[in-house]
């Protein structure tokens, strides 16, 4: 491979650096239909642990900030009676343990109601969907 | 008219095997692993930038890429489609 233009495409992304090309290289984008993701299901890929360590923020990014009601609905920051945001995303065994109705160390047990039922509003392209959707799957 | 603005999860949620042509990538806030071609490894590294829609991410892309094709702007809209849908991007 030395001395050639060729560059390799996408291998900075690994190891926490941030992809920056050094030489312009033609990338093809694909046509609009095709298909560049494969996610292996689960199943598949799972052992246990992987699943109950994925990760569920609570919120989500696209909400920062934002405060949780007792019914799970975002609220703006402030609101009386509605939880904070917690410090760090909850872990797919702590979102389990919140889930049952107990609550995991570290959060406060006035909360736990309100991010639980956050966790259970979780739709398809939300942050953490996809780690509560795997909590759900039988095993 | 501008399409939808999206973002990625920060560089230390994923982790990242290239293979030969393809990568790996295990997503830690969903606990899922994807297999991924170009160009999605390169949409995300750009989307690390901020959030972009699809002609902002055209943008950043042209910087870096010279690409194959007349209809750059429907594909990365296409493969942003894509990346929402298995998690590794969100709407912004």
């Amino acid at each position: 491979m030395s001395g050639t233009d060729r560059e390799e495409v996408g291998g900075e992304a690994a190891g926490g650096r941030t992809f920056v090309p050094s030489r312009r290289t033609v990338l093809v984008l694909g046509a609009a239909a095709a298909s560049t993701v494969i996610t292996v299901r689960p199943a598949l890929a799972q052992t246990a642990g992987s699943v109950l360590n994925c990760e569920i923020p609570v919120p989500g990014p696209h909400a920062g900030g934002n405060y949780i009601a007792p019914d799970g609905n975002l609220v703006p920051p402030g609101t009386q009676g509605a939880a904070p945001p917690l410090a760090r995303p909850l872990r797919g065994e702590e979102a389990k343990q919140l889930l049952r109705g107990s609550t995991p160390p570290g959060v406060n047990p006035q909360s736990s109601q309100a991010y639980a039922n956050y966790i259970r509003r979780l739709q398809s392209g939300m942050s953490g969907f996809t780690c509560y959707a795997s909590l759900q799957m039988p095993r | 008219m501008a399409g939808p603005r999206y973002i990625a999860d920060p560089e230390d949620s994923v982790s990242t095997v290239a293979l030969d042509g393809l990568s790996v990538l295990f997503h830690a806030p969903s606990g899922m692993t994807h297999i991924v071609a170009a160009p999605a490894p390169e949409i995300l590294a750009m989307l690390r930038a901020g959030p972009a829609d699809a002609a902002e991410l055209l943008r950043r892309l042209q910087a870096h890429y010279d690409f194959e094709g007349d209809e750059a702007a429907e594909a990365i809209q296409a493969r942003l489609e894509e990346l929402e849908a298995a998690g590794l991007v969100q709407r912004a």
